[in-house]
This record gives structure tokens, C-alpha cells and sequence, in this order.
């Protein structure tokens, strides 16, 4: 398939682009095979022209069209949730420009993505891919203790497909026993150590649900990785990011819990944080509030109390917040697991993480921080950011636990607003790239993948 | 007998056992202590110490809880409603008459008005380095303000409040109309209130008037010399065509107020005003939204549906159109468009809100310290805000239908500008706070009576009691705001709409030890550091300086003083 070919019409002139907060703009309109171009009018005596519009069209959601007589309107409402218009002049222009759009945005495919053919010049970069290795976050751990190594079990993804090639596990375990383990585990997602508390040596974990199923399958060596994971603490929490009733339901689809007979020393919680088509439509709703423009002063308050998505912020920094009062104040060990380990997850283990570590408050050690709890342990963002709020598209599997992450950070920032050293604007920043991007760290669903 | 903290002139009067029942850490045993100033009480037996600072002021209702025959641990004892958002519940032996004397006590030091004795103001013996009754002088203002000048008149007509009894004693008039023209407008205005300047603007010479509503009545009636008075207003500013008139109520109201001989301006009687209606509620409907908002956050908040409870007390909505009405107000004087007069029914609450908040826009001195307390004594104490009758000072009739939050309404509007522009205006939060507390304390006779006749005929105050703003002016560094950036003469146009409005939780929900925020504030401590790390470089390279210099003597002294170099070298926000 070529990006030619999607092209209907790659240029059209005397475009007007407006949107809010813009001043309308005229020029020339073209159309890459990943972006979408308007320059103006160069200004008079030579004057270089104006780029008005350099956008991915990777950040197109929705696409609607208004034809007029002999012109057209093209509304975009974009991913990172701007929404933008282009005047087009003749039909036949709009309506080529409108589906060469939709053909292109809807290109799914990873190679064909942006950043394979992003080449900026002139800009000295750093080699971000390799800064933040898992081996350097392990020996902070393994010069205070002898308890846990590092695991090369699955360098071929052939015992978790969603785990990275390095995973810290406990000394006392090998390998063959976490390849039992994994096959316990949702999506082979055995536990592994997630964040190591230098104050008292207590642990978080982090795994899928065990697959008891409804026979109350066990598995010898799960339970021999977490009673290991325990060492000397007394005792642990799961804290299960599912409703009881959920949990108990899963059983009957082959999934379930850590029952207490083969699991003593652990103690379950419940604390269901949303996920899936509910926490979208949850985002949906807020966008809706946000823009509409027409909302009379006194339904405000109540549009936003019924979107909830403030009650997930909520939930997510109060489970944050217990799986951290637990490491920290009761000294216990926390296993996060919600059903696959991918979402609710490692939404609770990364700000359970800043709560508790100042050095994950760092620029530096927040990107460690993204790399390890959410690029490396398999967060599915292809599929999770392949459509935002705005998308008409039957969606699939899209969910905004990212935004919601972010949203979190920005909570914590405004109540402790000398305790990040990073600001608004990266976390901003983050969000438009998880959707789309010029850069490859967020394409694919996993190491794997990558 | 132990030592409580009492102000010079404050007496103790009695104390007494009692267990004060917290409504965030449960029951807690200590001794209550009541002086002529404040109710204050300190646990016995816990750690930490629990401590209740409260002046008498504050309080708006005693009542007794539980009988004799009560049955249930601490539900015989007392309850007690507060104006500042909060309420207190002492719990005592149930034995013989132990609560009838505290009750008796409370309730005659907490309503002294009620029993003919004098408020604590009158006995406050303390003294400050500033005098607060100094910062505001009518002329000078006026001065500042480049008046009188030549379409606008100082008159004297109002000097023994012959004319309006609830007016100030100086006022500014077009230069146009005469003593005689007032007395007549005074007939066809309620409370006589005439339509007077607030404020000028120095540039284009447009002008903010404020009066009360014509008293036009159901009949329709039309005062010429009204209509006159208006068209030599408009004509004051020579270059505009329409007197802009904002009536602050809610159509409906004003329609409705002409059953009871009021009104507003009709366009037949006035085709050189054009009229605006900007919507907000009378101060029952005010004082009903404040009482909702306390039923949702005292004692504890309305955790489940937090957001839909808030917007059902409407509060952030009437903050929301006072904002409105005074951006409103304000832009159209800005423009040069047109000079504006404000009014209500009565022209001191809403009038005065819309006034002083759109002068607060337009003028940066009223951002100082010093300005807005010039602004308060102006707009609010001098143009007789019925501040007795709004708060009801030392008055045991709670139920007063008079009574109505409209200061401190007020004062939240300014607290979301602060907000929104956070290096603009010379005050901080606690200074907002403060004047908030002693709104209610009767410390200080700031606030006291409803009209400056009142003050200067029957209590000379001047002399019996201390300013508020001898207070503050004292500790002026705790008050101050260490983003301030003086910019003179910017307009600052907040956001009014839902979405930028924030419910003032620092002040509304400040009992709750599990609401409060960082104290003190980290980044405006982090920002006192930088600047007395500044200051203190800046000395050493003074002393540098000095020291070189002197080592060289032939060293021109042409190189700027530190200081100087200092001020090019300005950290700007």
C-alpha cells in the first residue's frame, strides 16, 4: 500500500483553517502522507510564508464535512482534543481532502506510523532509548539487598509476550518455576517486582489474575514466588483493583483470586477502579461538558459530577494511596493485580511510586518511571490511544488510563506544587504523544511488539 | 489559675469544665474560658493540645441541648452557631443547674447589644505603630483621583447628613448641578440615595456612578429633575451619546419592586440611558445559599455527590454573575463608551459590589494594601453597607431576615481575581482572611453600626475604638503578597465563568483539619527565601564594593551603587 494512493488531492489553495483560539488563517493547504500542511500567503516583499498548520494526521479522530454550494467545510476534531476547521473552496476539493484524510488517519498498520520517517534535522538529540535499563534500576536494589535478582526468563517473550526481556524476581526462585508460574498467571503475567521501599524493605508487586478458574486450580510455584516475595515482612496485601463480585465472576470465565488457604500470609482488598469502554465513555462525557459552549452557568458542576471521570481520579489516587500506606506505614509487602495487568494495574504501581519515592519526582527519574511502569511492563497503548474522545469509530479497545495517570500527577502537583520538578506542560505534552507522535516511544503494545 | 491570652482592655468573667465535642477528633475534656472578648478553650489531658480561639462575635446562636431528664453521654450541654461557617457543642454535667449560668454568661457577653452593654471595641485597650483611622481620607482620595476638576464638584450639601442619612459626608457631583438640583433628585431616589461618583477614569474621563432606584411606583411616575440630573451626568463626559445603567436586580425584581413605590429607569422617561439588567439575587437568596453551602461542608463534606450538592446552594453561580455584572461595568467605562450608573433597589449591597469590584479592575491602587482598605472604607463603610443589620454585631436575633452575606460574598470575588491573577494584587489570602474574622469579632470598630452618620453623630469612634487596618498595617509583611507585581494601570478582566470559579476552600472549609492545605504556603515560602537570598547577596556586594572602592582611591565612583545596578536587574514574574 502506498500513501499515494490515499491521496485524493494532495494540495488545494485558498484554504481558510480557523479554530478555537486561532485567528483564521488563508494559505495553502497540502497533504502528506502523514501530515496535513497550511502555510499562508507569504507576506509582501519576499517575505517567507507562514506555516499555520503542521499536523499529524495521526491525531485526526473524527472527520465531518459540510458542503455549502460551491465549498466545503472540513471540521477536525483531533485526538488531543483540539478542534480545528478548513474551509475548503469547491466541492469536489473538500470532499477529496475529507477522505483522503479519513483513508490516511485510519492507516493502522505500526511500520506505517510517523515516526519511522520522522528524520529531524539539525536537532541533537540524546539516546533516550537507552536510558532508562531495567539492569540500572535493579542495582539500586541489589546493593541493599540479596534478595531479589535479576531474571532474563523471558528474552524471547516466549513466557510473557507483554513482559519486557528483564524482570526482578526473587533470588529463591528460578527460572523454571516462574515458567510455572506464568502459565498461572493472565497473559503469563506472573508477579514481579515493581517498586523495591528502601526505607523498610518491603516490596510492590505486580501481576494478572491468577487463573484458579472455577475448580480453585492452585499453583504450587505462584505460591512459592509470592511467599518468597515476602522474605521477612510479615505480611502482604492484594490489593485487587476489581470489585469483589467481579473478582468471584472472573472465576467462572478461568480466572479468580489468590485464595487465603494457599496464600496465609496475605491479605486481599478490593478497591475497583474503572476501565474499558466505561472509563471512555467517562472521557467522552467530560470532553462533551468541556466544550460545549452553549452550557448555562448552573448545569456545569453537575454535567462534570455525572461524566465521574473526577471519581476515577479519585479512586485511582486513593488505591495509590492505601498501596503506599501499606508499604510505608503498616510495613507490609502489595501485590497490584486487577484482571489482565495492564491497566488499573500499573495505573496504582506508578503513583503508589511517586507517592513514595521522591526520586520518581525528579524529570529524570519520572521518565524512569513511564519507561518502566508503563512503556516496559506492556501498558497496550496502540490499541488503548487508537482512538480519543472525539471518534465516531466503533471502538475496540480504547481506554484513557493514561490521561487518567496524568490527571493524577497533575492532582499531586497541584496539592504538593513544590514537590514535582517537572510541570503542566510535560504532562501535557505526554498526553498528545501517547495519541500521536513524532517519536516512537509510545507506538506498540509491548517490548515485544517493539 | 492558668494563663489564657487576653488583649489589653480584655477581662476574664467566668470559665468552667466542659468537654467540647469535636466533630473531627470526638469528645475532647477541657476548661472553657469566657472573657469579655472571646470564648477560648484548652483541653486538659490530651496531646496535642486542643485549643478553640473564638471571639463572641462570631457567634450568632446559643441554645441549650438536652434537659434534665436526658438520657446518653454528652447530650446535655450547649450548642452553638457561628457565623464563620462553623459551629461549636460543649457537653456538661448533668448535674443541679450547671449549664443555666455559663448559658446566662455566653449569651449576655455574646449578645451585648441584646443587653444594652457596649461591644469588646469599646474596651480594647491595645495599641499598634499604625493608625488604621488615618488611611482613609475622603479628599484625598478624591485627590488621587484628580478631583474636583472642571465637570466634577465636591459638595458639602451632605455635610450633616441632612440630605441622605445613609450617604457619606463628601460627595462628588457634576459640576452642573447645583445643591438645589440634588435636594430635588434626592425626593425621586430611595434612602435619597442620588446618583454620585465612585470613580473617574483618569484617561478617557468616564465616570461609575452609583445611586438606588427611582422611585417610579406603579403609576409610572417621571421626575424631570431626575431625568435632567442623568443627561447632565452624561453630559459631564463630553464625548458619549447614552448613560449606561446597570440595575443589578433580576428584571422580574425590578418589575416587581414598582408595587412597592420603586423601580427603574423606563426608556420613554430616559432615551439618552440605556438600561441593563444584570440578574442577581437580594440578599435572602444570598443568605439562603450560604446557609446550603454550610450544610455541605460543616461538619463534615458532602463527600458522595460533592460536586451536584455544591451546585445546588447556587453559591459559585451568584459569585459567578457579580463578577459578570462588574466586568460588565467595568469594560464599559474602560471602552470610553459611556459613563455607568449602578444601582439596586436600595444602592448598599449589590451596588456596592458591582462598584468596588469594578474599580478593583480599574484601578491598580486599589490592589495595594492600602488602596483596598481605602476601597472597603469608601464603597462599603462610608456609602453605608448596613453592615450592623447584614451581621447582626452583638444582636442575639439569629433569625434576622436582614441579615445577609453579601461582604463576604464580596470578598470571595476578590479571592477568585487573586486566584486568577496571582501577581497583581499587593494582599494575600491571609489578608483576605483576616479582614473575614474581625468581620465578625467586634475587636474593632471597622465594621461597626450601618452608616457613618451613625459612627460620627452617636459614637465618635474614631477615638473609643481602634481600626482594623491599624491591624494590619502594623504587620503589613504578613499580609503581603511576595508575587506582587506593581503594574500600574492594567485592567484585569477575570474569567467569570463556571469553570474557572473555585469554591474558596480555605476559608469555607477551614475547620476541617483534613481539607487544610499545606501550611504555609510552600511556593510563597520558597519565594520569601529567594528574595531574602537576594537581599542578602545584594548587601554583600554593597560591602564589596565599599571595600573596593576604598582600596583603590583613584576608583571612580561612577559605577552605579549595587542597589541601582539592582533595579535594572528587576526579577519579574
Amino acid at each position: 500500500m502506498e500513501f499515494a494512493e490515499l491521496i485524493k488531492t494532495s494540495r488545494v489553495e485558498s484554504v481558510v483553517l480557523a479554530g478555537a483560539g486561532l485567528p483564521p488563517a488563508r494559505g495553502t493547504l497540502c497533504i502528506t502522507s502523514h501530515h496535513l500542511l497550511l502555510s499562508s500567503r507569504p507576506g509582501g516583499a519576499g517575505a517567507a510564508a507562514t506555516v499555520e498548520l503542521w499536523l499529524l494526521i495521526r491525531n485526526v479522530d473524527a472527520v465531518e464535512k459540510r458542503l455549502c454550494g460551491s465549498s466545503g467545510t472540513i471540521t477536525l476534531r483531533c485526538k488531543d482534543l483540539r478542534v480545528l476547521q478548513l474551509e475548503i473552496p469547491g466541492m469536489e476539493e473538500c470532499l477529496n481532502v475529507a477522505s483522503s484524510i479519513e483513508a490516511l488517519s485510519s492507516v493502522d498498520s505500526l511500520m506505517m506510523m510517523y515516526p519511522f520517517f520522522y528524520r529531524p534535522q539539525g536537532l541533537r538529540l540524546e539516546d533516550g532509548w537507552h536510558l532508562f535499563p531495567l539492569e540500572r534500576f535493579f542495582q539500586c536494589i541489589a546493593a541493599q539487598t540479596n534478595q531479589w535478582r535479576l531474571s532474563a526468563v523471558n528474552k524471547d517473550f516466549s513466557t510473557c509476550p507483554t513482559y519486557p526481556p528483564a524482570l526482578i524476581v526473587p533470588a529463591a526462585v528460578d527460572d523454571g518455576a516462574l515458567r510455572k508460574a506464568a502459565r498461572f498467571r493472565h497473559g503469563g503475567r506472573f508477579p514481579v517486582l515493581s517498586y523495591y521501599h528502601r526505607k523498610n524493605g518491603t516490596v510492590m508487586l505486580r501481576s494478572g489474575q491468577p487463573l484458579t478458574g472455577p475448580n480453585r486450580k492452585r499453583c504450587p510455584e505462584d505460591e512459592l514466588l509470592l511467599a518468597a516475595a515476602l522474605a521477612q515482612a510479615a505480611r502482604g496485601f492484594v490489593v485487587d483493583t476489581r470489585s469483589l463480585q467481579a473478582a468471584k465472576q472472573a472465576r467462572m470465565g478461568g480466572g479468580g483470586t489468590e485464595p487465603k488457604s494457599a496464600y496465609p500470609r496475605w491479605k486481599r482488598l478490593h478497591r475497583p477502579l474503572e476501565r474499558g469502554r466505561p472509563l471512555q465513555e467517562s472521557f467522552v462525557r467530560l470532553v462533551d461538558a468541556c466544550n460545549d459552549a452553549s452550557l448555562s452557568m448552573d448545569r456545569w458542576l453537575s454535567r462534570l459530577e455525572s461524566s465521574r471521570w473526577l471519581s476515577h481520579v479519585k479512586a485511582a489516587l486513593s488505591t495509590a494511596c492505601l498501596a503506599a500506606q501499606c508499604l510505608e506505614r503498616e510495613e507490609a509487602c502489595v501485590l497490584v493485580h486487577g484482571a489482565e495487568g495492564t491497566d488499573t494495574t500499573l495505573l496504582v504501581t506508578a503513583l503508589a511510586q511517586l507517592i513514595l519515592d521522591p526520586s520518581c519526582r525528579t524529570l529524570a527519574g519520572f521518565q524512569g518511571l513511564l519507561e518502566r511502569e508503563w512503556i516496559q511492563a506492556g501498558h497496550p497503548f496502540h490499541v488503548r490511544c487508537a482512538r480519543s474522545a472525539y471518534s465516531h469509530a466503533r471502538l475496540k479497545q480504547e481506554a484513557p488510563l493514561f490521561l487518567l495517570f496524568l490527571d493524577c500527577v497533575w492532582q499531586l502537583g497541584r496539592q504538593f506544587p513544590r514537590s514535582l520538578e517537572f510541570g503542566e506542560r510535560l504532562l501535557l505534552a505526554l498526553f498528545d504523544s501517547a495519541y500521536a507522535s513524532s517519536y516512537g516511544t509510545f507506538l506498540g503494545n509491548n517490548e515485544k511488539e517493539r | 489559675n492558668e494563663e489564657i491570652p487576653r488583649l489589653p482592655g480584655e477581662t476574664r468573667v467566668t470559665d468552667k469544665d466542659v468537654i467540647y465535642m469535636c466533630p473531627f477528633n470526638g469528645p475532647v475534656k477541657g476548661r472553657v474560658y469566657i472573657t469579655n472578648y472571646r470564648l477560648y478553650l484548652r483541653s486538659v489531658e490530651t496531646d496535642p493540645v486542643v485549643v478553640l480561639n473564638v471571639p463572641l462575635g462570631v457567634i450568632s446562636r446559643i441554645e441549650k441541648m438536652g434537659g434534665a431528664s436526658s438520657r446518653g453521654e454528652n447530650s446535655y450541654g450547649l450548642d452553638i452557631t457561628c457565623k464563620d461557617m462553623r459551629n461549636l457543642r460543649f457537653a456538661l454535667k448533668q448535674e443541679g443547674h450547671s449549664r443555666r449560668d455559663i448559658f446566662e454568661v455566653l449569651t449576655k457577653h455574646a449578645f451585648p447589644q441584646s443587653h444594652n452593654l457596649p461591644f469588646f471595641a469599646f474596651a480594647n485597650e491595645e495599641k499598634f505603630s499604625e493608625n488604621g483611622w488615618m488611611v482613609y481620607n475622603p479628599m484625598c482620595e478624591y485627590r488621587r483621583q484628580g478631583l474636583p476638576n472642571e465637570r466634577w464638584r465636591v459638595t458639602f450639601i451632605n455635610e450633616h447628613y441632612g440630605l441622605c442619612d445613609t450617604y457619606p459626608s463628601l460627595l462628588v457631583v457634576p459640576y452642573n448641578a447645583t445643591d438645589d438640583d440634588l435636594k430635588k433628585v434626592a425626593a425621586f431616589r430611595s434612602r435619597n440615595r442620588i446618583p454620585v461618583l465612585s470613580w473617574i477614569h483618569p484617561e478617557n474621563q468616564a465616570v461609575i456612578m452609583r445611586c438606588s432606584q427611582p422611585l417610579v411606583g406603579m403609576s409610572g411616575k417621571r421626575n424631570k429633575d431626575d431625568e435632567r440630573y442623568l443627561d447632565i451626568i452624561r453630559e459631564a463626559n463630553g464625548q458619549i451619546s447614552k448613560l449606561t445603567i446597570y440595575d443589578a436586580r433580576p428584571n422580574v425584581n425590578a418589575v416587581a419592586n414598582k408595587a412597592t413605590g420603586g423601580g427603574y429607569e423606563s426608556e420613554d422617561a430616559y432615551p439618552n440611558a440605556e438600561l441593563f439588567f444584570l440578574d442577581i439575587h437580594n440578599i435572602h437568596v444570598m443568605r439562603e445559599s450560604l446557609k446550603k453551602l454550610k450544610d455541605i461542608v460543616y461538619p463534615n463534606v458532602e463527600e458522595s455527590h460533592w460536586l451536584s450538592s455544591l451546585e445546588s446552594t447556587h453559591w459559585l453561580e451568584h459569585i459567578k454573575l457579580v463578577l459578570t455584572g462588574a466586568i460588565q461595568v467595568a469594560d464599559k467605562v474602560s471602552s470610553g463608551r459611556s459613563s455607568v450608573l449602578v444601582h439596586c433597589s436600595d444602592g448598599w449591597d449589590r451596588t456596592a459590589q458591582l462598584t468596588s469590584l469594578a474599580m478593583l479592575m480599574l484601578d491598580s491602587y486599589y490592589r495595594t494594601i492600602e488602596g483596598f482598605e481605602v476601597l472597603v472604607q469608601k464603597e462599603w463603610i462610608s456609602f453605608g453597607h448596613k453592615f450592623a443589620s447584614r451581621i447582626g454585631h452583638g444582636d442575639k436575633n439569629h433569625a434576622d431576615a436582614d441579615r445577609s452575606p453579601i461582604f463576604l460574598q464580596y470578598i470571595d470575588c476578590v479571592w477568585q481575581m487573586s486566584k486568577q491573577f496571582p501577581t497583581a494584587f499587593e494582599f494575600n489570602e491571609q489578608f483576605l482572611i483576616t479582614i473575614l474574622d474581625h468581620l465578625y469579632s467586634c475587636r474593632f470598630g471597622t465594621f461597626l453600626y450601618n452608616s457613618e452618620s451613625v459612627r460620627e453623630k452617636e459614637v465618635s469612634q474614631a477615638t473609643k475604638t481602634l481600626s482594623l487596618w491599624s491591624l494590619i498595617n502594623s504587620e503589613k509583611s504578613k499580609f503581603t503578597n511576595p508575587f506582587y507585581t506593581k503594574e500600574l494601570n492594567r485592567a484585569l478582566y477575570p474569567v467569570a465563568s463556571m469553570r474557572h470559579l473555585e469554591l474558596w476552600v480555605n476559608y469555607y472549609i477551614r475547620w476541617n483539619p483534613r481539607i487544610r492545605q499545606q501550611q504555609p504556603n510552600p511556593v510563597e515560602q520558597r519565594y520569601m527565601e529567594l528574595l531574602a537570598l537576594r537581599d542578602d547577596y545584594m548587601r554583600r556586594l554593597e560591602e564589596l564594593q565599599i571595600t573596593n572602592n576604598s582600596k583603590i582611591p583613584n576608583s571612580s565612583a561612577s559605577s552605579a551603587s549595587p542597589s541601582q545596578m539592582m533595579s535594572h536587574v528587576q526579577t519579574h514574574f
